[in-house]
C-alpha cells in the first residue's frame, strides 16, 4: 500500500523509538499532554494535535522522535494501531512529563483538504456562473468518489439561495472541475457569492470521515456595487413563453424607484439592495413584435427600461418536401408550424445540411409566408440527398430530416412557347419548350384538347427528356374545320411526382373537308301535284366539316336528270316543277373542300284512305305521339310538322324513325305552351310515302284565352235560354273539354266579382261537356228577378276568364192576381164575421162602452189616477213626488237645452240630502223621468236657496234630452267662440260659481286654463237643485241623467247640442211625453 | 435688367417658400401620425417624457425673431440633414429588429424619411437662390450613436420624431418669415428679419 520505502523506514524507526520510550519512562500528572486527536487529509499522513495542562512549564515536546514546539505533529498514518508517547520537556530541555497514547486507526478522522476555487466567471448575458476548482486527485493513490457541495449566496438577502452537490470521481491526478449555474435573476442585479467544500468517500478507511472546510468565498459583484452602476436587467433578453422572469432595476445612490411596469402592468417590487429592486413575472405570455417593455420609473422625468422578448422555441418543420424543376436547383419547402413570435434578428433561422456531401446552406426565408422555401444546388453525380433542416432561434432549436431521390421528385416548370402547326383537316403538330435539364429522365406530357364548350380530351405523350429542349408531339383524329384549344403540362414519366403547371392556351383551326354525309331531306307536293317543295336540314358542325356554301338539288328519273338546281346558303328549301311523272330527288351539300354524298328521296306520294286525326299527349318538354305498326312500311316512318310564328309561313320540320318504331316524343326548342301543333305521320315504302294519320297536340295545355261569346235567346218568368259561339282554335290553347255556366241572382254592378269568386250561396253551376251543344235553357228561375250569368270554357289547362250577362226574368201574372185576391177575400170575411158578432152582442157592448149612466168603478180613466196615488209600482211613468205639485209647467223639449245637472256635485249639501232611510224607497225605482228644478233666468235671479220647498217647477224630459248640455243661451256663443279647448273641469271653481256667477268671474274662468269641456257655468246657473230645494227633490235628482257616480257630472254631452243655442223656456208638453220624441 | 433679375429671384424665392411651407405642413401631419404608430407599435407610453436626445437638433431657439433669413435656412438645413441620417438609422434598426413583421411602421418611417430628404433639397435650393450655396455635408452627419439598449433606442426614436414634429412647425414659421416681401433687394442682407 505504501510503496514509498523511505516513508516505510521512517515509520519503523519511529515505532522502535516509541517502544523504547514507553518502557523507559513514567507518566506524570502536571503538564501532561491530553486530548490527542489525529486527522488525515491524504490517508498517508495524519496530523495529531493535543492539549497540555497549563500548570506546568514546558519548553519542548518530544513525540516519538520528533521535537516540536507546537501542540501538533504530522506523522504517518499507522497500519492498524500504535502507541504514541508524548514527552514534554522543560524550557531547559529536560523531560518534564511523558504520556503515552494508544492510537487506533479507527480513531483517526479523514477530512479532505479544503478545496480552492480556481475561477468564478460570470456570463451576464445568460446569467450564468462558471465555477472551476481542482479536485486534488493526486493526493490519493487510487480513485475515489468525491462529492462537492457548492453554496451560492446573494448580498443583502444574505440567504443561501442555492446549495448543490456535485459528484466526481477522483483519479490519481489533479483535475480541474467545472460547474455552471444559471441564476433566475440577472447577475447584474446584486452581488453573488460562491463557496465550495468536499467529501471523499474512502470506503477502506475505517475512521470517521467528514466534509472538508468551506473554501474561501468568491464574489461576483452586482451593478449595485458600482458607484455609477444603473440599468434594468436583463437587457433585451429572449425568454420562452411560460417562463418566470426576474427583472431588476439598479439605480444610482440617492434615487428612488417609483414603480416598475411590465408592459402596461405595474408589478410589486422585491428589494434586493439599497440600490436594486426587482419584479418577478410569472408565466410570461408571448410579447408583441417589438417586445415587451419593462420600465423602471425613477421620477416623472427619469426612467430606465429594457425590452423582453417572450416567444416560443421553433416548432419542428412539417411537410418537409424537396423537389427539382430543372435538375439545377433543389427546392425544399416546409411549413413552419407554430410561429415563434420572434422577429428580426431574433427570428427563427433555417439551414439545410446535406449529410452525404456535407454541404450546408443557410436559408433566407420570409417570416410572414406560411410556407418556407429554401434552395439547394444539385450536386454533380449525386441523385440521393439526405437533408437535415436545422431550425433555431434564441430559445431553442430543432431539426427535420428528409432522404430524397431527386429523379423521383421532378416537378418541371410550365411548358413555354407552345405553338401549333398543321396543314391537315384532322391532325396538328405541337411544339413547346421546357426550361430544365431532363437528359437523364423521360418526360410524360399531357396535351389537353378542347373545342368550344365540348368535353375536354387529354392525350398523354411520353418522350425522352432533353437539355433545355423543345419538345414536339402530333395529334391526329381531329375534326375538320374546328377551332381547337391546346395546352400542355409535363411530369417525369418513370416516377411521377407532380404535373407542371399548364402552359398558356394556344388555338388552332383545322382545315376544311367535304361534308361527311348528305343532309336530311323531305319533300312536299303542292296541292296541284305539279310542283314539289324540297326541304333539308342543315348539317351539324361535325358533319359539315366546313362552311356549307350551297346545296345541289337534282331530280332524276331512272338516272336521267330532269332538273338541277344549286341553292346557296342560307336557304334550306327549294321548289322544283314536276312533269308528268314523279322522280327521285337528290340533294348534295357543298363546302369549299368538296361535296357530301347525295341524300335521296322519292316524290311519289301514295294515296291514303280514312286518314284519322288523333290527339297527342304532352310529355315534359315534348309531345308524345304513337301509332300502330304498319308491316308494309319497310323503310320507316316520318313525322312531319310545321312551326308557325306570327304571319310568316310555317316552317316544315320532320323526324325520321325506323320501321320498328311505333311511338316517339317529338321535341323542339320551338314548341310553345298553348300552341296547337299538327303532326302528320307518313309511312315509307319502297314505292313512296303514304300519309298514315294526323295527330294534333300541345306541349302544354293552357286555359282558353277567352270565354265564348253568348247571348240570351229567350226569357220567361222562370227560364232563360242562352246560346254561345265556338272559340277560335288559337284562343283555346288546349283541347276544349267543356263549358261552365254559372248563374245566380244579381244586379248589374261594375265592381262585382265574377260569380265563382263572389261566394254567392245561391250560385248554381251547369257543366256542359257536350261540345256540340251550343245552347242551354236554365229552368226554375223566379219571375221578375235579375240574374247574373257567367259562361266559361275550359281545357285541361284550366278555366277561361268568364263572360257575364245580366238577365231579368219576366213577371208571373197568375201569382200576382192570387196575391191580391186572397187578402181582399180575408178582409171581407172578417168584416162579415165582426158585423154578425156586434149585431148579436150589441146590448153588452152598449152596456160596457157607452152606458147611459157611467159607473165610476168601471171607469178606466179614473183607475189611472188612483193607481198613481196608491204608489202602484207597475206604473212608473206617472210617479211623482210630491204627488200633488204646487204648479206644473209643461215645457216643450224639441229644441231646448234641458237644465239638467247633478245636484250633488253642484251643491255642497247634496251629500247630506241623499236619503239614507227607506222613507223614500217608494221612489227608488223612478228611473225613467228625471226631476229637474225650475229653469233659466228665473233661477239665476232667484237662487234656489231662497226658493221655498215644494214651490219649484217641474220639468219632464226624456233621457235622451238630458244628454244635452245645460247652456245658458245668452252665454253660450261667447264661450264657444273664445274658450277653445279647455280640458276637463275644475270642480272647486265651478262649485264657487254656484253662488256668484258674475260675468267677470266667467271671464276669469275662460282664461283659467284647465277647464271642463262643457260649460259648467250654464249647468250651475241652471241647476235648480239648490241646497234648499234639494231636500224635497233629491229622490229625483239623479233620474234620467247619465251621471258619473264619482264626478257627478253629465257624461258625454252631445256637442251638436252645445253648438245650438236653445230657447230657455222651451220645454215639454205633457202630451208629448207619451207621443213624441223630444226632437221630433 | 438687374431689377428684372431681382424681381424674378424674389418671385422664385416666394414660390419656393410657399411650396416649402406646404411640404413642412404635410411633413408635420405625417410625423404626428407616425408618432402615434410608433408609440403603439413600440409599446411605449405616449405621455412618456423623453430627455433631450444626444445628437438630435433642438427646434427651440432663443431670439428666433432676430435671426436672418440665411441663418434660418442654414439652421434648418443642418437640422434636416441630421434628421435624414437619424431616420435612416431608425429605419435600419427597425428592419433589424422586426424584419418583415411590421411593415406598417417601416413604410411610414420610409415615407417621412423621403419627405425629410425632399425638404432638405428644398432648403438647399433656397440657399442657392440666396447666392450662397448650401454648405457641405461634411460634419453634418450626427456622431455615430453610442451602443444603446433596445429600450433606449426606442426612446431615442420617440425623441427624434417628437423633435422632428417641432422642427416642421418651426420650419413653417421660418419660411413664412422668408416669404414676406422685403422692401430691399433679394440679397442675403435683405433677409435680415425685423422683429
Amino acid at each position: 500500500m505504501w510503496k514509498n520505502s523511505s516513508i516505510r523506514c521512517l515509520f519503523a524507526i519511529a515505532i522502535l523509538c516509541l517502544r523504547s520510550l514507553i518502557y523507559g519512562q513514567e507518566t506524570g500528572s502536571l503538564g501532561h499532554p491530553q486530548n490527542l486527536k489525529c486527522i488525515t487529509h491524504n490517508l498517508r499522513k495524519m496530523i495529531c494535535t493535543w492539549d497540555v495542562s497549563s500548570k506546568g512549564r514546558h519548553g519542548q515536546t518530544d513525540i516519538l522522535c520528533f521535537k516540536t514546539k507546537e501542540k501538533k505533529v504530522e506523522i504517518p498514518v499507522p497500519e492498524s494501531s500504535s502507541t504514541m508517547t508524548i514527552t514534554t520537556n522543560s524550557i531547559s530541555g529536560t523531560p518534564f512529563v511523558t504520556k503515552e497514547f494508544e492510537i487506533h486507526k479507527k480513531d483517526i478522522s479523514f477530512v479532505p483538504l479544503t478545496p480552492r476555487i480556481l475561477s468564478l466567471t460570470p456570463d451576464f448575458s445568460t446569467s450564468t456562473l462558471n465555477l472551476k476548482w481542482s479536485d486534488n486527485g493526486s493526493v490519493f493513490l487510487y480513485g475515489l468518489d468525491a462529492f462537492w457541495q457548492i453554496q451560492i449566496l446573494r448580498k443583502e438577502p444574505g440567504t443561501n439561495i442555492r446549495r448543490v452537490t456535485y459528484y466526481s470521481k477522483l483519479s490519481h491526478e489533479d483535475m480541474i472541475l467545472s460547474w455552471n449555474w444559471t441564476s433566475d435573476m440577472p447577475l447584474e442585479c446584486t452581488s453573488h457569492y460562491v463557496k465550495i467544500r468536499c467529501y471523499i468517500n474512502v470506503t477502506q478507511f475505517v475512521g470517521p470521515k467528514d466534509w472538508s472546510d468551506w473554501s474561501p468565498i468568491e464574489e461576483i459583484p452586482g451593478k449595485d456595487t458600482e458607484p455609477n452602476g444603473s440599468g434594468v436587467y436583463p437587457q433585451d433578453t429572449v425568454v420562452a413563453v411560460g417562463s418566470d422572469v426576474t427583472i431588476c432595476c439598479v439605480h444610482e445612490k440617492g434615487q428612488q424607484i417609483q414603480r416598475m411596469t411590465y408592459g402596461p402592468e405595474i408589478y410589486p417590487m422585491i428589494r434586493l439592495s439599497s440600490r436594486s429592486s426587482a419584479i418577478r413575472v410569472l408565466n410570461a405570455s408571448a410579447s408583441d413584435t417589438s417586445g415587451t417593455n419593462v420600465v423602471c420609473r425613477l421620477s416623472e422625468d427619469d426612467m430606465d427600461g429594457t425590452v423582453l422578448f417572450v416567444g416560443y422555441a421553433p416548432d419542428t418543420p412539417q411537410n418537409l418536401s424537396c423537389e427539382t424543376s430543372n435538375f439545377l436547383k433543389i427546392k425544399c419547402t416546409w411549413k413552419p408550424g407554430r410561429p415563434s413570435g420572434l422577429y428580426g434578428k431574433r427570428r427563427t433561422k433555417y439551414s439545410l445540411f446535406e449529410r452525404i456531401s456535407g454541404k450546408n446552406v443557410s436559408c433566407e426565408v420570409n417570416e410572414m409566408n406560411r410556407e418556407r422555401v429554401c434552395g439547394f444546388p444539385v450536386l454533380a453525380d449525386q441523385k440521393t440527398y439526405d437533408f437535415v433542416l436545422g431550425v433555431s432561434n434564441p430559445i431553442g432549436q430543432t431539426e427535420s430530416l428528409l432522404l430524397v431521390d431527386l429523379t423521383q421528385k421532378v416537378h418541371p416548370k410550365a411548358p413555354e412557347k407552345l405553338t401549333v402547326s398543321g396543314n391537315s383537316s384532322t391532325s396538328v403538330h405541337l411544339h413547346w419548350f421546357i426550361n430544365g435539364s431532363f437528359a437523364e429522365i423521360r418526360l410524360l406530357c399531357q396535351i389537353e384538347v378542347s373545342c368550344g364548350h365540348s368535353e375536354r380530351r387529354l392525350h398523354n405523350v411520353s418522350m425522352p427528356g432533353g437539355e433545355f429542349s423543345t419538345y414536339t408531339a402530333q395529334l391526329n383524329a381531329l375534326h375538320a374545320y374546328t377551332k381547337y384549344q391546346f395546352r400542355v403540362r409535363c411530369s417525369a414519366a418513370d416516377h411521377f411526382w407532380r404535373w407542371s403547371d399548364w402552359s398558356r392556351i394556344e388555338e388552332h383551326t383545322t382545315l376544311e373537308a367535304p361534308p361527311a354525309r348528305g343532309p336530311d331531306i323531305w319533300r312536299e307536293k303542292s296541292p296541284s301535284g305539279k310542283s314539289l317543295k324540297i326541304f333539308w336540314k342543315p348539317l351539324s358542325l361535325s358533319e359539315a366539316n366546313g362552311k356549307i356554301v350551297s346545296h345541289e338539288v337534282s331530280c332524276y328519273l331512272l338516272e336521267t336528270p330532269l332538273e338541277h338546281k344549286e341553292v346557296t346558303e342560307p336557304s334550306n328549301s327549294t321548289e322544283i316543277k314536276l312533269g308528268t311523272s314523279d322522280c327521285i330527288i337528290s340533294v348534295v351539300a357543298k363546302n369549299h373542300a368538296g361535296s357530301s354524298p347525295p341524300s335521296r328521296i322519292t316524290s311519289v306520294e301514295l294515296p291514303s284512305d280514312n286518314v284519322k286525326t288523333d290527339r297527342a299527349v304532352a310529355m315534359g318538354n315534348g309531345i308524345y305521339i304513337s301509332w300502330n305498326s304498319y308491316p308494309n312500311m319497310t323503310c320507316g316512318y316520318i313525322v312531319k310538322w310545321c312551326h308557325s310564328s306570327g304571319s310568316e309561313p310555317c316552317s316544315v320540320d320532320w323526324q325520321k324513325f325506323p320501321s320498328n318504331t311505333t311511338d316517339a316524343v317529338i321535341k323542339s326548342a320551338l314548341f310553345r305552351p298553348g300552341v296547337r301543333y299538327n303532326f302528320s305521320l307518313y309511312g315509307c315504302k319502297s314505292s313512296g310515302y303514304q300519309l298514315l294519320k294526323n295527330i294534333t297536340g300541345y306541349i302544354k295545355e293552357l286555359p282558353p284565352k277567352r270565354a265564348p261569346n253568348f247571348t240570351v235567346e229567350e226569357t220567361s218568368s222562370d227560364s232563360i235560354l242562352v246560346k254561345w259561339e265556338d272559340i277560335p282554335i288559337e284562343d283555346c290553347q288546349g283541347f276544349l273539354e267543356g263549358y261552365r255556366l254559372s248563374f245566380a241572382k244579381g244586379e248589374k254592378d261594375a265592381l262585382k266579382p265574377t260569380l265563382s269568386e263572389s261566394g254567392n250561396p245561391e250560385l248554381k253551376v251547369k257543366n256542359i261537356t257536350d261540345l256540340t251543344k251550343k245552347s242551354l235553357k236554365i229552368l226554375d228561375l223566379q219571375g221578375k228577378t235579375s240574374y247574373q250569368l257567367d259562361l266559361q270554357a275550359y281545357t285541361a289547362g284550366g278555366l277561361s276568364p268568364p263572360n257575364s250577362l245580366y238577365v231579368v226574368t219576366k213577371e208571373d201574372s197568375v201569382g200576382l192576381i192570387i196575391a191580391i185576391l186572397i187578402p181582399v177575400a180575408v178582409v171581407v170575411l172578417l168584416g162579415v164575421v165582426a158585423s154578425i158578432f156586434c149585431y148579436r152582442k150589441r146590448e153588452w157592448i152598449k152596456e160596457t162602452f157607452y152606458p147611459e149612466i157611467p159607473n165610476p168603478e168601471n171607469s178606466k180613466a179614473l183607475q189611472f189616477q188612483k193607481n198613481i196615488c196608491e204608489g202602484n209600482k207597475t206604473l212608473k211613468t206617472l210617479e211623482m213626488n210630491p204627488c200633488t205639485p204646487n204648479s206644473v209647467e209643461v215645457v216643450e223639449t224639441r229644441s231646448s237645452a234641458p237644465k239638467i245637472e247633478d245636484t250633488e256635485m253642484m251643491s255642497p249639501a247634496a251629500d247630506t240630502t241623499v236619503p239614507e232611510d227607506g222613507s223614500d224607497s217608494e221612489t227608488e225605482n223612478h228611473v225613467v223621468v228625471s226631476y229637474c228644478p225650475p229653469i233659466i233666468e228665473e233661477e239665476i235671479s232667484s237662487p234656489p236657496m231662497d226658493e221655498p220647498v215644494g214651490s219649484s217647477q217641474v220639468v219632464y224630459i226624456d233621457i235622451q234630452s238630458m244628454y244635452q248640455p245645460q247652456i245658458k243661451p245668452e252665454e253660450e256663443p261667447e264661450i264657444v267662440t273664445t274658450a277653445g279647448y279647455k280640458p276637463q273641469m275644475q270642480l272647486p271653481v265651478s262649485a264657487l260659481k254656484i253662488e256668484s256667477c258674475s260675468p267677470a268671474e266667467e271671464e276669469l274662468d275662460k282664461t283659467a286654463g284647465y277647464r271642463p269641456q262643457a260649460n259648467t257655468n250654464a249647468w250651475n246657473m241652471d241647476t235648480p237643485d239648490s241646497p234648499g230645494s234639494a231636500e224635497s227633490n233629491n229622490e229625483n235628482a239623479s233620474f234620467g241623467s247619465p251621471c258619473s257616480i264619482n264626478s257627478r257630472q253629465f257624461l258625454l254631452p252631445p256637442k251638436d247640442d252645445e253648438d245650438s243655442p236653445k230657447p230657455s223656456n222651451i220645454g215639454w208638453s205633457f202630451t208629448h211625453f207619451f207621443q213624441n220624441k223630444p226632437n221630433d | 435688367m438687374a431689377a428684372a433679375d431681382n424681381t424674378s429671384a424674389a418671385l422664385r424665392r416666394r414660390d419656393l417658400c410657399s411650396r416649402g411651407i406646404r411640404l413642412a405642413g404635410k411633413m408635420r401631419s405625417d410625423v404626428v401620425d407616425l408618432l402615434d404608430t410608433y408609440v403603439e407599435r413600440q409599446g411605449l407610453d405616449a405621455s412618456a417624457s423623453v430627455a433631450a436626445v444626444e445628437g438630435v437638433p433642438v427646434a427651440a431657439v432663443e431670439r428666433w425673431d432676430e435671426q436672418t433669413g440665411t441663418q434660418r435656412l442654414l439652421e434648418n438645413l443642418a437640422a434636416y440633414r441630421t434628421f435624414r441620417a437619424l431616420l435612416a438609422q431608425m429605419l435600419e434598426e427597425q428592419q433589424e429588429q422586426l424584419g418583415e413583421a411590421d411593415t406598417t411602421l417601416g413604410q411610414a418611417l420610409a415615407a417621412v424619411l423621403l419627405q425629410v430628404s425632399a425638404f432638405t433639397y428644398h432648403l438647399e435650393e433656397l440657399l442657392r437662390l440666396e447666392s450662397r450655396g448650401p454648405p457641405s455635408e461634411e460634419g453634418a452627419e450626427p456622431p455615430p450613436a453610442p451602443h444603446l439598449s433596445l429600450f433606449e433606442r426606442k426612446l431615442r426614436g420617440l425623441g427624434v420624431l417628437r423633435e422632428l414634429a417641432q422642427w416642421a412647425v418651426r420650419s413653417t414659421r421660418d419660411l413664412r418669415q422668408l416669404a414676406k416681401p422685403s422692401p430691399g433687394s433679394s440679397s442675403p442682407a435683405s433677409l435680415a428679419e425685423s422683429p
